[in-house]
């Protein structure tokens, strides 16, 4: 039983730079919690400190309860797997694994045990004795993987793992990692600016922003109930709509939509997949580009105001360049003040 | 989709051999050639083809025999491999402190440091030797310095062998930092980070991280600094004891003053032959690291 608890954690650089911001967090034991939001949202600084190599200036990191806020790195029971795979170059695999199991002073034939184990959960039997500079990217991280998880630590920890990685070898990769997880069961933070690997590997996403929390909820849950407008625009594609509402009315250069929210200006926010549009002239907004991708196609088309807006549609031959377009929009979430006002149902 | 016909892929062009590449490095080459190969083998034959009383000349190897069963001749050998030994394992101890400071330190004080151990490079020998007999020689600062708070003088390293091991180990600070702090810059900062994940405290990050991924700049660093010291003149000459001395001066002395030039010669194939083992360290280590 491994529970990690962040609590009012915040970090000041010299010269003043508030890297986090008052995050507090709670990651139960066994569970796949990620880290998401654009560079410099403060997800890797978190991460370090979790991992001992930043100090918070205040708050509070605990694991099962005790208090490691001030602990340096090489006493605490986690586990980090680095961006750039960090081997030793001048090791081999095994040598790689068992430096740390070395300077616990475990005796030899334990060592090679887990060492083998390890390369086994892998997926790396009988790597051992090859150098690491003679193993492919995805090995190396596998490698790094094994590294941390030879030592059985509490938390594991990591940071864009697949940051490096091709596109195809990263899909493959995040699975098997979270094969890994589970098998093993070890709680796990994982920070990334990948919208793919969050979505489809946490138990929990933690979207963060200028070192705040934004939203911490179930992958589902953040894609379809984004509650501000950043997490609407960062997760997937979003059409954000900028307008005014009046007697119920939300209206942007000929685009009207009825919600039922207080006069003023709020935010539309509207998923590709959930724009219908359909042919019309002179229409309310004009086709830009159609891109056919074979199960599907997305068409760019242009408010009257220049605004513009995607739209998922099954039959992408029917529309082309210039073309006139009305949009209904079936699902729609409305935002104010950076604060979810109103949401239709899905 | 549409497909492409791929064409037909063009004929390369011709690839002309042209002498341009060979012409650059034939003037470094000749050069090497002529002003330190060919002297090479010009010492070598003349201390083996030795010129016989009749006029002639024959194979001998007589003047390696006087060097070797000659006692000021070995002692002065001695002297010169002991202060090569003594300043490698000095630098070493100075410098790479020093270098891991500067790798690892995120101080101010750090460009400072970094100054104050690039600094000799910019001191000429001569200079930094009567520096050097000012400071600690008889009567130097120090004694001075000393003597004003009624405390005896120092037993002054001048014109002993530590004298121009001082100045050497000084004269070398800034070449052994330099290629160690190259060295070290090639250890990431998240291997070190990883090794301190898995538990690894100061010690064991130097000694089972840092060092062996150091170690090709160590050897290149030890090589250039034994290289320059083995055969270094002016600080030996002048802050050295006049017996024994080290090769360097022993060499002018043969030649200048006794007019020997086979034995100057000799003494110069020898002190070469040490040289070039320590070169050839750096010239595997070089190729080693050009070696995909």
């Amino acid at each position: 039983m491994s529970v990690l608890t962040i609590k009012d954690v915040t970090k000041l650089f010299p010269g003043g730079t508030k890297a986090v911001d008052s995050f507090s967090l709670e990651v139960a034991d066994g569970e796949l919690v990620c880290l998401l939001g654009p560079s410099g949202s403060g997800k890797s600084t978190l991460l370090r400190m979790v991992g001992g190599f930043e100090t918070p200036t205040s708050g509070l990191i605990a694991i099962d309860g005790e208090d490691i806020t001030r602990t340096p790195p090489e006493k605490r029971p986690t586990g980090m797997v680095f961006q750039s795979h960090a081997l030793w170059t001048h090791m081999d695999v095994a040598k790689n694994l068992a430096f740390g199991l070395k300077l616990r002073r475990l005796p030899a034939d334990e060592i090679k045990r887990r060492v083998e184990a390890v390369l086994e959960l892998v997926g790396l039997g009988g790597y051992g004795s090859r150098r690491v500079t003679q193993l492919s990217g995805g090995q190396q991280q596998r490698v790094a993987l094994a590294r941390s998880l030879v030592l059985e630590p509490k938390i594991l920890l990591l940071d864009e793992p697949f940051a490096s990685l091709d596109q195809h070898l990263r899909e493959r990769l995040r699975e098997e990692v979270r094969d890994i997880q589970q098998r093993v069961g070890i709680t796990t933070l994982f920070v990334t600016h990948g919208q793919d690997e969050a979505l489809s590997m946490a138990d929990r996403i933690v979207v963060m922003r200028d070192g705040r929390t934004e939203q911490i909820d179930r992958p589902d849950v953040v894609y379809r109930n984004p509650q501000t407008p950043f997490v609407a625009g960062f997760i997937g594609t979003m059409n954000l709509i900028e307008g005014t509402v009046s007697n119920g009315q939300f209206t942007r250069a000929g685009f009207s939509h009825r919600l039922a929210i207080g006069d003023g200006p709020a935010t539309l926010a509207v998923r590709p997949e959930a724009l219908d549009i359909v042919p019309a002239e002179p229409g309310a907004g004009k086709v830009h580009r159609v891109t056919d991708y074979g199960t599907h196609g997305l068409v760019d088309f242009d408010l009257p105001d220049g605004k513009r807006l995607k739209a998922m549609v099954n039959q992408p031959g029917q529309f082309q360049h210039g073309q006139g377009v009305n949009l209904m929009p079936r699902a729609v979430a409305a935002y104010r003040d950076d604060v979810q006002v109103f949401r239709s149902a899905p | 989709m549409t497909s492409t016909e791929a064409g037909a892929l063009a004929p390369a062009p011709t690839q002309r051999k042209r002498p341009i590449g060979l012409l650059l490095v034939a003037v470094p080459v000749l050069l090497v050639l002529w002003l330190i190969i060919w002297p090479i083998i010009s010492a070598v034959i003349q201390t083996l083809w030795l010129p016989t009383p009749d006029g002639g000349r024959t194979f001998s190897a007589e003047s390696y025999e006087f060097f070797v069963s000659d006692p000021y001749s070995r002692a002065n050998l001695a002297i010169t491999l002991w202060t090569t030994g003594v300043c490698a394992v000095l630098l070493l101890v100075i410098c790479l402190p020093i270098a891991l400071y500067l790798r690892f330190s995120n101080s101010k004080i750090a460009a400072y440091v970094q100054g104050l151990a690039i600094f000799p490079m910019f001191v000429p020998s001569i200079i930094l030797s009567f520096a050097f007999i000012r400071v600690l020689g008889p009567n130097g600062t120090v004694d001075l310095l000393l003597n004003s708070v009624g405390l005896p003088k120092i037993k002054s390293p001048y014109l002993t062998p530590w004298g121009p091991v001082i100045g050497l180990v000084w004269d070398n600070i800034p070449l052994t930092v330099l290629i160690l702090l190259s060295g070290l810059g090639n250890v990431s900062n998240q291997a070190i980070e990883a090794a301190r994940d898995v538990g690894a405290g100061r010690f064991a990050l130097l000694w089972h991280i840092i060092l062996p991924r150091i170690s090709n700049s160590i050897l290149v660093a030890i090589s250039f600094a034994v290289l320059g010291i083995f055969s270094a003149f002016t600080l030996p000459y002048v802050l050295g004891p006049a017996a024994p001395e080290m090769m360097g001066p022993f060499m002018q002395r043969t030649f200048r003053d006794l007019f020997d030039p086979t034995n100057a010669i000799t003494q110069a194939v020898i002190t070469f032959g040490f040289c070039i083992v320590f070169g050839l360290f750096y010239v595997r280590s070089v190729a080693k690291n050009r070696t995909p």
